[in-house]
């Protein structure tokens, strides 16, 4: 009897406190998020809603002349996401280790290498963008007064440089993230593998080859995973730096800022294309979507067991 | 070769070669907004030996400044009340009570995890308008809720799950109900959790200039970020100005940062990190 | 399981409380004081102007206006989100004709005619089309100038550089710019880092190369297309001033290139009659010279692109629609045009309003005789993707080398036509 009262008890206050959680995510992510699919298949006019289309927003994207750009945006957001990946990983794998290594001012080069990443994109990019200034920013005038006048150019103005340039910027911003995870990863890792190893005769870097490394596989997985759902959702940066159009000459677009334009219209014009806008939306979430589970189910496959 | 990468020298200047690399800009931020515009045109590489604090009043007087940053603090704030109240109560059902459809709503609860709010921007938008939340805080506020309480409960039940069951029974046998034994006898326990869950939720909200685009119009509604980007408009080219912008914008951040920095790493990667 | 029920309605009811209640908070606090009118524009360069005008406004009516301005580039956005929130500005600038039709024909403004607003009568028919729909023809906006655009100079480096007569052919502007680069002076303070400027210098010099309103007639007819030689030949011919931009030009921001000008460190700047005003604030004394475009071949026909910059509209859904109209005629009065002429470089489409800026009246007075219509902004903004869109980027495309001239009128050529009718047919 009072264990059935205590049942219906929790019954209650399951239902009183999953209640407005639950109804929070639905009214305000799933509900739209199912609009937006719903959104993909119809005409419209403005932000006026007209007949069904079936797949003709998902079709006219890959015909003139959305799919030049679509392909150009899917193309920056392939190698922001390799890039970053390779500078990034490797680079958070190193500070990790160094931090690793080093006890004594751990706790202060872990303050400071994490430092940036509080920082809203919206300072970071302005920042950059008056540090990089080709007319009045530091970075050229050091490299004018060291007479290393090819280097002082127009870093984010040069269709060549400027997705590398916003890559470094993120690098600066975020390194610090993957050098804590690894960071975690390694002070996982028990001692007494290192330890019998060292018994053994190898030298650091074998440790590291042979053992450490390897032992880090969960933590590169979710390093992975984040970074390929940054790359693919990539927007505020470009945004910040290059406008919607992803400028210089669209060299910075990405599939975020297209959703953006076709959602809201360009700078020259408020004419939106709302169903096509929705079908790339759908497109990314199911490129991101599949792309993050897949790829976790994969990396997940090759961790060892620490 | 081999022998120097293995020496503590070779980490350590490696870590104080990156700690330059990160400080420097922050460095040229603050010293470059306490010089005045044409001197620091003339030469953008110098120390501001003496301090031309001119610039901070001008922002202060002409920016708004301070109408932007009490909106983002209500809206941060705003947001976390409902988040951890939220939370905290399906954290706990989640990670403590044993129920049919449990699994359901954990999955339900991951599934949105993975939906970004900038994908279903327009939806919402018209929701909003429908709802007349639009150019409202609170309709911001609910939005913002929404995208963080998935991790929120995630998070919070995984603390939940991790105190001993014996607890509960011992506060139902003194007669505690469930909702006395959450506030007297678990959430004090919780507190770490807490502490994450604010951190991981508040400095995304804080930071964000999207979402206050698109669903806030009216010019004193604005947040902090949002209106940084109105004001880089207007003093285009008085960098003095512009610096002092970006640095009243961001001290907030940077004095939490310097008290509470572990608490920082730690909730801003949590998810990531496990445990 | 009914106690239950009972606290999820409370819940919820408490959620919807909380949402209704922010939202009249949030009205109420407007609605007390005295009016004031919320006023947007994309000028952010103009604020002194509109803070010292709607201050003389107040102290006429009492009514107070707020001016807002947005980044330029963010402005359309900002306005559509807004207006289609069913929100926004009391009174608020408006781009002129497909920068505003898909606006007004949803019906985000208030019809006017000259019963409300007197001074509309005064105005010519062309200037007026400007404001008008695309769908809906009616009368949207009341517009407060007529842009040009031409070449700027500085006397000063030019006569130090030994041009001594303006150029009134192509070729001799070229070699203006030739000797002003020899000279060491920066030729022409346009980059190609702000695409919006590429499009207006092109706006500049284009006419004289595909010939004017003749060209413009046909290809709005479909009788010819971007593919016409004439258009390639004019597009080629902005490729002919790249040279002569400044080291870094890619690099080179909207603000940055302005300055360059205004503060005498460049012979050149070709743009629009609403860059005075800036140029004016960075360097009050600053010795501007302005000339037409020069024609293809000296003696040639030489044109004025012009076009209504923009108009002054009230929101549909105003609430003080009395005020918002007293306002509205006080934009559209003499004296604050000839504020506007004066202090703005406004070109006011009406008559009687002549600039205390020798520049301003230059050009005013070429355009009865020279005048045609800004190709692209004029006729082909109305559908997306519009031809500026892909002629801006384009334009740094061709500078960087990964586009011809060819290439790129053919682009826009094909975008224009997946939407504009008479090229389909």
């Amino acid at each position: 009897m009072a264990k059935q009262g205590l049942k219906r008890q929790q019954n209650r206050m399951a239902l009183m406190l999953l209640t407005p959680a639950l109804a929070t995510i639905l009214i305000f992510t799933t509900i739209p998020a199912f609009t937006t699919l719903s959104y993909a298949f119809f005409h419209w006019d403005g932000f006026q809603r007209g007949s069904f289309a079936g797949f003709e927003n998902f079709s006219r994207l890959f015909h003139f002349p959305f799919r030049e750009q679509f392909l150009i945006a899917l193309r920056h957001n392939l190698l922001v996401f390799v890039g970053i990946f390779l500078i990034q990983t490797s680079l958070g794998i190193f500070l990790a280790y160094a931090l690793f290594k080093i006890r004594r001012g751990q706790r202060f080069h872990r303050t400071v290498a994490f430092f940036p990443v509080i920082f809203s994109l919206v300072i970071v990019g302005y920042t950059w963008q008056i540090i990089l200034n080709p007319f009045f920013g530091p970075v050229n005038y050091i490299f004018h007064s060291l007479h290393l006048d090819t280097f002082a150019r127009s870093w984010l103005g040069e269709t060549s440089t400027a997705l590398p340039t916003l890559v470094f910027i993120n690098l600066w911003r975020w390194v610090g993230f993957p050098t804590i995870i690894f960071l975690a990863g390694l002070n996982a890792i028990s001692t007494d593998y290192v330890e019998a190893a060292r018994i053994d005769g190898a030298s650091e870097g074998q440790i590291f080859r042979k053992i450490l490394f390897p032992l880090l596989a969960p933590s590169m997985t979710i390093v992975t995973i984040l970074t390929f759902i940054g790359a693919f959702e990539w927007f505020d940066l470009p945004y910040v730096l290059g406008g919607s159009s992803g400028g210089p000459a669209g060299a910075t677009d990405t599939l975020a800022l297209m959703f953006y334009r076709l959602s809201f219209g360009s700078v020259d014009s408020i004419a939106n294309q709302i169903g096509i806008g929705s079908a790339l939306g759908v497109l990314i979430f199911l490129i991101v979507g599949v792309g993050a589970t897949l790829g976790a189910k994969w990396l997940r496959g090759r961790e060892v067991e620490a | 070769m081999i022998r120097i990468i293995g020496s503590k020298l070779f980490w350590r200047s490696v870590l104080i070669f990156n700690a330059i690399s990160v400080l420097l800009p922050v460095f040229f931020l603050v010293n470059s907004s306490l010089r005045s515009s044409t001197d620091f045109a003339n030469n953008p590489m110098q120390l501001a030996k003496h301090p031309y604090w001119h610039n901070f009043a001008q922002v202060w007087q002409n920016g708004d400044f301070a109408n932007f940053l009490k909106n983002s603090l209500v809206i941060t704030g705003g947001s976390l009340v409902f988040i951890l109240a939220f939370g905290v109560g399906a954290g706990f059902v989640l990670g403590r009570y044993q129920f049919r459809g449990q699994n359901l709503i954990l999955g339900f609860v991951l599934t949105a995890m993975l939906i970004p709010a900038k994908l279903m921007i327009l939806p919402l938008f018209i929701q909003l308008k429908w709802m007349h939340l639009l150019d409202s805080q609170i309709g911001l506020i609910l939005v913002y809720a929404s995208g963080s309480l998935p991790a929120a409960i995630f998070i919070l039940s995984g603390f939940f799950r991790a105190l001993p069951v014996d607890l509960d029974n011992a506060a139902r046998m003194d007669g505690a109900s469930e909702g006395q034994m959450i506030r007297k006898v678990l959430m004090p326990l919780v507190k770490p959790g807490l502490a994450i869950v604010t951190i991981y939720a508040a400095i995304p909200i804080w930071n964000d200039f999207f979402l206050p685009l698109v669903f806030i119009q009216s010019p004193e509604k604005k947040t902090i970020m949002q209106g940084l980007t109105i004001f880089f408009g207007e003093y285009a080219s008085q960098w003095g100005v512009l610096f002092a912008g970006l640095m009243i914008a961001s001290l907030p951040l940077i004095i939490l940062y310097l008290i509470l920095s572990e608490q920082f790493i730690k909730g801003l990667t949590a998810g990531a990190v496990k445990g | 399981m009914k106690k239950a029920h009972r606290h999820i309605r409370g819940l919820v009811a408490a959620m919807i409380a909380v949402s209704a209640i922010a939202v009249p908070v949030v009205a109420a606090s407007s609605a007390h004081a005295s009016v004031e009118l919320s006023f947007w524009s994309w000028r952010p360069e103009d604020t002194a102007f509109w803070t010292a005008e709607t201050a003389k406004f107040q102290a006429a009516t009492g009514i107070t206006v707020k001016y807002t301005p947005y980044v330029a580039t963010d402005y359309n956005a900002t306005l559509a989100t807004a207006l289609t929130a069913g929100k926004g500005p009391d009174v608020m600038q408006i781009r002129a004709y497909g920068g505003m039709s898909s606006l007004s024909d949803a019906g985000n403004f208030i019809p006017l005619t000259s019963k409300e607003v007197p001074m509309l009568a005064k105005m010519a028919p062309g200037t007026l089309a400007g404001a008008q729909g695309y769908k809906d023809k009616r009368q949207f906006g009341v517009p407060y100038s007529t842009s040009v655009l031409g070449v700027f100079y500085n006397p000063d480096i030019l006569s130090k550089a030994g041009v001594t007569a303006n150029p009134t052919g192509w070729a001799g502007l070229l070699s203006a710019m030739d000797k002003v680069k020899k000279a060491g002076y920066t030729a022409l303070a346009v980059g190609t880092g702000y695409a919006p400027g590429l499009e207006q210098m092109w706006g500049a010099i284009s006419p004289a190369f595909y010939g004017g309103n003749a060209f413009f007639k046909s290809i709005v007819a479909g009788s010819t297309n971007f593919n016409d030689p004439a258009f390639v030949a004019s597009l080629k011919a902005e490729t002919q001033l790249f040279p002569y931009m400044p080291a870094g030009a890619s690099g080179l921001d909207y603000n940055t290139q302005r300055a360059l000008f205004a503060n005498g460190k460049a012979g050149f700047y070709i743009g629009g009659s609403y860059e005075l005003s800036y140029f004016r604030s960075l360097n009050a004394s600053a010795n501007i010279g302005w000339f037409p475009s020069p024609a293809a071949v000296a003696g040639g026909a030489r044109y004025v692109t012009n076009w209504a910059d923009g108009a002054y509209a009230i929101n549909a859904k105003t609430t003080h629609k009395a005020e918002a109209m007293k306002f509205l005629n006080f934009i559209a009065s003499k004296p604050l045009m000839q504020d506007g002429a004066n202090q703005l470089g406004w070109i006011p489409p009406v008559a009687g309003i002549s600039s205390s800026e020798p520049a301003i009246t230059a050009m005013q007075r070429k355009i009865p005789t020279m005048g045609t219509p800004f190709l692209t902004l004029v006729g082909f903004r109305y559908g997306a993707p519009t031809s500026s869109s892909i002629m801006q980027p384009g334009f740094q495309k061709v500078a960087s080398g990964a586009l011809t001239v060819e290439g790129l009128a053919k682009s826009i050529q094909d975008g224009v036509a997946t939407w504009y009718a008479p090229f389909t047919k």
